[in-house]
């Protein structure tokens, strides 16, 4: 099982790779904003769990979930965000988003709400 | 405008240093002065626009920062480079968008964080805003939430009398 991180916080990729580390992911791509996200999505077909930014430089993390579902509807995609209002949650929802998990997060939580997902090996 | 409490604010960087950082954060009076080996602190900046609009900043001394960061993401950076500043960034802009969240009644967007480093003494002086700094202690060390935001309420007893964010 590939993970894609798609964040433009290095610290924060950083924190997020650990959790999937102590999950046993240690086959990880991380890159800095959306776009550079839809660009690995289209070149590497392995990738099987995606964790998703929404505040970020050139393209936004809903937009880019917007951009993935119209390709490809299975792949799952957690959200990984600050936008902690109602409204912003049902737009992901709606836009695709398989999870949300908002910062500021203890990284022990994070890791049980992965677990679906990288038991399930991505599909 | 309608008034805005600071209190999601401050609860905002409690929990952000509870659940990221590890380390609790509290209220303090008043920071203490600067040592006489003062270097410039450094300043994580996020501008709010819509309903509320404003300047949220966190200010730390430069060996806060450092161990703020470390404890953060589980390193061990020795000096203020590119990783700190970008963990100082994404701390202003995790604590501004919990905060966000608690403001109920609000329609707000929040800007990329931007990190800036010097001795600011006041971020706005802008026509009907109010700046508030709030001071914190932590086992790593003091810091302060700055608050430049239209007609701000200062604390939780004007917060009660006057009703604020209830729409
Ligand atoms: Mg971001």
């Amino acid at each position: 099982m590939k993970a894609l991180i798609v964040d433009d916080s290095q610290i924060m990729r950083r924190i997020i790779v650990s959790v999937l580390k102590k999950a046993g992911v240690n086959d990880i791509s991380e890159v800095n904003n959306g776009q550079e996200a839809l660009d690995v999505l289209k070149q590497d077909k392995d990738i099987g769990l995606v964790l998703l930014d929404w505040n970020m430089p050139v393209m936004t993390g809903i937009e880019t979930l917007k951009h993935i579902r119209t390709t490809n509807k299975q792949l799952p995609v957690v959200m990984v965000t600050t936008e902690s209002e109602k409204e912003r949650v049902v737009e992901a929802i709606k836009a695709g988003a398989n999870d949300y998990m908002l910062k500021p997060f203890n990284p022990d939580d994070v890791l049980e709400k992965l677990r679906k997902y990288l038991e399930s090996g991505g599909k | 405008m309608e008034k805005i409490s600071i209190n999601p604010f401050i609860d905002a960087v409690q929990e952000a240093f509870d659940s990221m950082v590890g380390y609790p954060a509290n209220r303090i009076e008043a920071l203490p002065a600067p040592s006489q080996v003062h270097l410039p602190d450094l300043i994580g900046v996020i501008g709010l626009s819509g309903t509320a609009q404003g300047v949220v900043a966190l200010r730390f001394p430069m060996t806060t920062a450092l161990a703020v960061i470390n404890a953060m993401a589980g390193a061990s950076f020795d000096k203020v480079d590119a990783a700190v500043i970008d963990g100082i960034g994404e701390l202003v802009n995790i604590v501004t968008g919990c905060a966000k969240g608690k403001l109920k009644g609000h329609t707000i967007s929040i800007s990329l964080p931007t990190v800036v480093s010097g001795d600011i003494c006041r971020l706005s002086n802008a026509k009907d805003t109010v700046w508030v700094e709030v001071p914190f202690e932590s086992k790593l060390g003091v810091f302060s939430l700055v608050l430049t935001l239209k007609q701000v309420v200062a604390n939780r007893q004007e917060v009660a009398r006057e009703g604020v964010n209830s729409r």
